[in-house]
């Protein structure tokens, strides 16, 4: 058996001994009658209840609940530029639409505002200097485009001060974040930055340097 | 052993005590009793947990909003400033709605809390630091306010006992304002760790030490040591982690003596005023709204410092019109909690180590133990007391990476190498930071509501201005390069370090609570929580929590063996 195996192992015999009190625990009040009439089960959350749901945005007849379909291909063209595919999958294969598309339906309406300000921003300004929306420029004059926005000062910008102030730095970060959050936070993004779903990776070993050669 | 209670009805019975509250000291109060013979009942405002709802091994993938559910603004707006409330887990906290209090509009305070078997100690930072004499005997040292009614020697056996038990991982040191304690194991620190250590040592004399946490390092009593998956919050499988409902209530209900009754919202504390004693607590069933009552000897509120000063408060007689024992007056008054905001980050430059997302994942972090106003150091010009930090340095994916596309992906994996320190300074105790009963608000089960004034002083500012310099400066002797201070001042109620309220003390006119406990008006009646804190110091303070409980329970049973309660 692998150290880890072994670990694991240990970590369900664990529960499996300890539960026994905790359960008797619930179980003499109830039996008096304290728990009341109410379902104890509906107060815990999804997970606490073991839902999995990362698959519920891969489904086949997905259709935007927030975005219309422009906004929509914007996105995901958006995303795909930002983290694109490499080696390794990016964000469309992630479905960063979808999960933003499911996040903004159900947040507040100053939040959802100022994501579509900030698509819009994106094709006002593709409007401006390309007389088309951003969705339907080229891949090089989409990649033109955004570079002027992640790099708004070119050479002057590694303060972050400067940069800060413009605002389709502004819109383009705001937007880059929240495609990043949507990556890295799905089972791809997760992948991407090496885990591999184990639960446990043995005891931290912290900092096996000789005194005075620590890097 | 608690199956020998089917069929009884725990209501009819007068139990030897009756403790409120299931977590951190709730679950020593219970152990402790019932494995001396008394019968106890420990009565909680929530439900029961088991570990198959445990989600720290859960990936955030499969959230289904990856931890931006719109339920947890909609019912726990005020609960998700802690970190720990969460898609996972956020059940366990209070819902808003339901749980109100006020504050006046000038003055915030942010009260998270849980209601569940176990209480906070599901969630807790598990930091566990001793107080010293330094703390305890702070004002005869410089001036303010007054000291402990008890010493570092009348604890420090009490701190044993319950290290021992509890599992505190750490290093000891040999700090003047820290003593060292009953130690498993220490963590490891990362290389970034030990050269910020090994230079603050250099240049300031400073010491850096590895998180003293209540996790264990060595398996003890069916409990195994941690496998470092990381998030203690969201439970614990392996009961690495101490959390109460899983060791010391197991424990409680193990000794055959001890009902747990769930559920039970208490609304007041009974009293038979012609023999001034406490005869049980009335409590509203959470889930069905009956009203009901349980008796008992003694009375123990363990429900933390608010919630068991709210329900003195909402327990006035004849006898105590301004809330149940408090002819003192002090009731509610001399509110604390630990002042946060101050630090300072940074990267560490020249360092070859890669963020890994396949890393064991430590549960601790750095500490740096109070250094300002110290016996060995000069007197600050312009603060009294002082602060520790918590920190940690490793490192991290470099997800503000600037750019997009492939040079972007890389950079996040490439990653750097940051440190920080958090500091948590002293709340000074002042009359003027209290709480009272709102005079028309209620929660969701009828009872009246607290309505909490509190602020943080020019001290505490201060304290976190000097964190902020003195973290870069530390910073800066290790090397680290774009360093950033903060030196806000958080709004009260942050660290979750709610101490005070109902101060412990000799005279029975200035303070609350005996050195042991006990109310100095109605000798059956207990407060064992933070509830009791003459001074908040800066060490996190459950630790000290619990051993006062252990202590405040040895008294209580010697008392019962000569029927001297």
């Amino acid at each position: 058996m692998k150290r880890r195996e072994m670990l694991r192992a240990s970590v369900l015999g664990g529960a499996a001994a300890a539960l026994t009190p905790a359960l008797a625990g619930a179980k003499s009040g109830r039996a008096a009658g304290l728990q009341g009439a109410g379902d104890e089960k509906s107060e815990l959350t999804p997970a606490q209840r073991g839902v999995d749901a990362s698959k519920e945005l891969n489904v086949a007849n997905w259709k935007p609940v927030f975005l219309d379909e422009h906004q929509n291909e914007t996105l995901i063209i958006l995303s795909d530029l930002i983290i694109p595919a490499t080696d390794t999958p990016g964000a469309k294969e992630a479905l960063v639409n979808r999960y933003i598309d499911l996040v903004m339906a159900a947040e507040t309406h100053e939040n959802q505002k100022s994501f579509l300000g900030n698509l819009a921003y994106i094709d006002g300004e593709s409007m401006r200097i390309y007389k088309n929306t951003f969705r339907y420029l080229s891949r090089e004059d989409q990649d033109d485009l955004l570079h002027t926005m992640a790099y708004p000062m070119s050479g002057s910008t590694w303060t972050g001060e400067a940069a800060g102030a413009d605002p389709g730095f502004t819109n383009f970060e705001q937007l880059k974040t929240h495609i990043g959050v949507a990556y890295y936070t799905s089972q791809i993004g997760m992948k991407e930055l090496g885990r591999d779903d184990n639960f446990t990776h043995g005891v931290y070993q912290g900092c096996d340097h000789a005194e005075g050669s620590h890097k | 052993m608690s199956l020998f209670n089917f069929g009884d009805d725990p209501l009819t019975k007068t139990y030897d005590a009756i403790v409120v509250g299931s977590g951190a000291t709730g679950g020593w109060a219970a152990k402790q009793l019932s494995e001396a013979g008394l019968k106890v009942a420990l009565l909680e405002a929530g439900r029961a947990v088991t570990p198959a709802e445990f989600t720290e091994h859960t990936p955030a993938y499969q959230l289904k909003y990856r931890d931006h559910d719109p339920e947890i603004a909609r019912t726990r707006p005020i609960q998700k400033q802690c970190y720990a409330c969460m898609e996972y887990n956020y059940t366990w906290f209070v819902n808003d709605l339901e749980n109100p209090y006020s504050t006046p509009a000038d003055k915030p305070f942010t009260w998270q809390r849980l209601r569940v078997l176990g209480g906070r100690s599901l969630v807790w930072g598990r930091q566990s630091y001793r107080l010293s004499d330094n703390d305890f005997k702070a004002a005869s040292r410089d001036g303010y306010d007054v000291d402990w009614p008890i010493s570092y020697a009348d604890l420090a056996p009490w701190y044993d006992i319950v290290e021992k038990y509890v599992g505190i991982t750490g290093a000891a040191e040999g700090n003047e304002m820290l003593p060292d304690g009953q130690f498993l194991p220490p963590m490891k620190m990362s290389c970034g760790e030990i050269l910020f250590r090994d230079r603050v040592k250099a240049k300031f004399g400073r010491t850096v030490t590895i998180g003293r946490a209540a996790v264990l390092t060595k398996a003890q009593n069916g409990r195994s040591a941690c496998h470092y998956c990381g998030p203690c919050e969201r439970g614990c499988r392996t009961f690495s982690y101490f959390s109460s409902p899983f060791t010391t209530v197991a424990d409680a209900q193990n000794s055959g003596n001890c009902t747990v009754i769930t559920n039970a919202v208490v609304a007041h504390v009974n009293m038979d005023n012609s023999a001034n004693k406490a005869t049980g607590v009335t409590f509203v069933d959470r889930l069905t709204r009956e009203v009901k009552e349980v008796r008992g000897k003694t009375v123990i509120l363990c429900a933390q410092a608010l919630e068991s000063t709210r329900i003195l408060l909402n327990s006035s007689t004849k006898e105590y019109p301004n809330g149940l024992a408090n002819s003192s007056g002090a009731l509610g008054h001399y509110l604390m909690d630990h002042v946060t905001g101050g630090g300072a980050g940074g990267e560490l430059p020249n360092m070859n180590e890669k963020p890994n997302a396949n890393e064991p994942d430590r549960p601790n972090g750095i500490y740096i133990p109070r250094f300002r106003n110290s016996p060995s150091v000069k007197k600050s010009a312009n603060f009294i007391r002082g602060y520790g930090y918590q920190g940690s340095g490793d490192a991290v994916f470099n997800f503000g990476a600037g750019g997009y596309g492939a040079v972007y992906k890389k950079a996040v994996k490439e990653g750097n190498y940051t440190i920080g320190v958090g500091a948590f300074g002293e709340s000074l105790a002042r009359w003027d930071n209290y709480i009272e009963i709102d005079k028309t608000l209620k929660d969701a089960w009828g009872i009246p509501a607290l309505r909490i004034s509190m602020t943080h002083g020019d001290n505490e500012k201060r304290l976190m201005e000097d964190a902020a310099a003195q973290g870069a400066e530390m910073l800066e002797a290790a090397g680290a390069i774009n360093i950033k201070m903060q030196a806000r001042t958080e709004m009260p109620g942050m660290a979750i370090h709610e101490l005070g309220t109902a101060r412990m003390g000799n005279d029975p006119k200035k303070s609350v609570l005996t050195p042991f406990n006990q109310t100095h008006d109605v000798k059956n009646l207990f407060m064992m929580d933070g509830a009791s804190f003459v001074s908040s110091a800066c060490q996190n303070p459950t630790l000290t929590m619990m051993a006062l409980t252990v202590r405040g329970c040895a008294k209580l049973i010697d008392r019962f063996k000569t029927n001297d309660v």
